[in-house]
C-alpha cells in the first residue's frame, strides 16, 4: 500500500489525537478507531497517511521529542546567565515530563511500555539523542562540545530524578531545582570549560 | 534477611537463568529451592510477581556488594570512584544473565529494575556516605555541604553512568577522572 503524504495539520491532529487517547486509556487499549473519532476523521483517512497504530505513535513519539527539546532550547536561550540556562532547561523539562498526560499514565500503568526504551543500551540512545538536540540552549556561554557534555549531564539528571520513583528532590519547583543544581551540579558543568 | 527466604531467591534466580521470567513458574521455584509452594506464598503473597521482583532486587544489591569487596581501600572517595565506575561497568557487560534476560525480556526486567532502583540507589548511598565523611574529615570535602545528598546524587549518577554510559567511555581513565572531579563531585570537592 502506498501512503499519501497528508497535510501538515491533518497529521498533526492525528498525533494529538493519539496522545489524548494514550493519556486516556494506555497504550495497549487505544485503537485506530479511537484515534480517528478524536480526531474527527475516518478510519480510512487515518489509514491512508498512516500503516496502523504503531506508526501513528512512532510520528507523536518524535514529534513530541521535537516539541519539549525545541522548549528546552528555548527555555535555556532567554536567560541572562548560564546558571539560569541550566535551572529554566532543568525545571522545563520536568514539568513538560510531569505533566504529560500519556506519559504519566505509561508510567503509571503500563511502565513496560516506556521504561525498556530509557535503560541499558536503549537508554545510551535517548540520552546521546537527547543531548545532542538540547545542547544548543547552551551555546551563548559553553563551547560547541562542553553544550553536548553539559546536556548529556542534564538529560541524565532529569532521567533519574524526574522519571524514576521516589526522587529526593522536585525539579519542578524552581527553588528546590535551583538549591540543588548551584549545590551540586553547576560546579561540574561550570567546569566543563566556558567560552573565553 | 532469614534462611528460607534466601534460598527461594537463589532459586528463582537460577530458575530465571534457565528459562528467563516469562517461563519460570512458582512450581519451578519450589523444586529448585527445595521449599514448598505454600511456604513461597506465605513469604511472597503477591507469588511469581513478587519473587521476580524481590530477586531482581537481591542479585542488584548482591551485585554491588561483590563489587566493594573487590574493590577494597582506596585513598579517597574520588579515587574509589575512578576505580569503580569502569569495574562496574565491566561487571555489569559480563553479568551472563542479566545480559541474556536484556535480549529476551528487555521490557519486563528493564520495570522491574526500576522499581527496585530507588532502594539499591539508598544503599549505594549510604556504602559512599561515610567514605565522603573521612574525605570530609581530611579537609578534601568541604566542610559546609550536607553530605546525604551529595552520597544520594554520586549514587544515583554513577548508576545511570554504569547503565547507560551513552556518549561516555567508562574504559578510558582520562575521561573517568573527569567525570568523578567534574560532574560528579565538583561541587563539594576542596580547590
Amino acid at each position: 500500500m502506498t501512503l499519501t503524504v497528508a497535510p501538515v495539520a491533518t497529521t498533526t491532529r492525528i498525533r494529538d489525537a493519539a496522545l489524548i487517547c494514550i493519556g486516556r486509556f494506555g497504550l495497549a487499549k487505544t485503537t485506530v478507531d479511537d484515534i480517528a473519532r478524536e480526531a474527527g476523521s475516518s478510519r480510512a483517512t487515518l489509514y491512508r497517511y498512516f500503516d496502523g497504530k504503531p506508526a501513528i505513535v512512532r510520528a507523536a513519539v518524535v514529534a513530541e521529542f521535537d516539541r519539549v527539546s525545541d522548549a528546552l532550547v528555548e527555555a535555556g536561550r532567554a536567560e541572562p546567565t548560564f546558571a539560569d540556562a541550566v535551572v529554566a532547561v532543568v525545571v522545563r523539562g520536568a514539568r513538560e515530563l510531569r505533566g504529560h498526560d500519556a506519559l504519566q499514565f505509561l508510567l503509571a500503568h503500563e511502565p513496560d511500555a516506556v521504561l525498556g526504551h530509557l535503560a541499558f543500551g536503549p537508554g545510551d540512545r535517548v540520552l546521546v539523542a537527547v543531548g545532542d538536540a538540547i545542547a544548543p540552549a547552551f551555546d551563548r556561554w559553553l563551547s560547541p562540545d562542553a553544550c553536548t557534555r553539559a546536556g548529556d549531564w542534564l538529560a541524565r539528571l532529569v532521567r533519574s530524578y524526574v522519571l524514576m520513583p521516589h526522587p529526593p528532590v522536585d525539579f519542578t519547583d524552581p527553588f528546590a531545582a535551583r538549591a540543588f543544581l548551584e549545590r551540586l551540579v553547576l560546579p561540574g558543568l561550570a567546569e566543563i570549560g566556558e567560552l573565553p | 534477611m532469614n534462611d528460607v527466604r534466601a534460598r527461594v531467591l537463589e532459586g528463582a534466580y537460577a530458575c530465571i537463568a534457565r528459562r528467563g521470567m516469562a517461563k519460570t513458574t512458582v512450581d519451578d521455584v519450589a523444586a529448585e529451592s527445595g521449599v514448598s509452594r505454600a511456604t513461597i506464598y506465605r513469604i511472597f503473597p503477591g507469588g511469581k510477581e513478587e519473587v521476580l521482583r524481590d530477586t531482581v532486587g537481591w542479585e542488584m544489591d548482591r551485585f554491588f556488594l561483590r563489587l566493594g569487596e573487590e574493590l577494597g581501600d582506596a585513598a579517597d572517595f574520588p579515587e574509589f570512584l575512578e576505580r569503580a565506575l569502569p569495574l562496574a561497568r565491566r561487571e555489569l557487560l559480563e553479568h551472563t544473565v542479566l545480559q541474556k534476560v536484556l535480549e529476551t525480556e528487555p521490557d519486563r526486567l528493564n520495570a522491574l529494575i526500576t522499581v527496585q532502583q530507588h532502594r539499591v540507589i539508598g544503599a549505594i548511598a549510604a556504602y559512599f556516605l561515610p567514605l565522603l565523611e573521612r574525605d570530609r574529615e581530611a579537609g578534601l570535602v568541604a566542610a559546609d555541604v550536607d553530605l546525604a545528598p551529595v552520597a544520594e546524587y554520586v549514587a544515583r549518577l554513577s548508576l545511570s553512568l554504569i547503565a547507560s554510559p551513552g556518549r561516555h567511555d567508562l574504559a578510558d581513565s582520562v575521561e573517568v577522572h573527569r567525570l568523578v572531579r567534574g560532574e560528579l563531585l565538583a561541587g563539594v570537592l576542596v580547590g
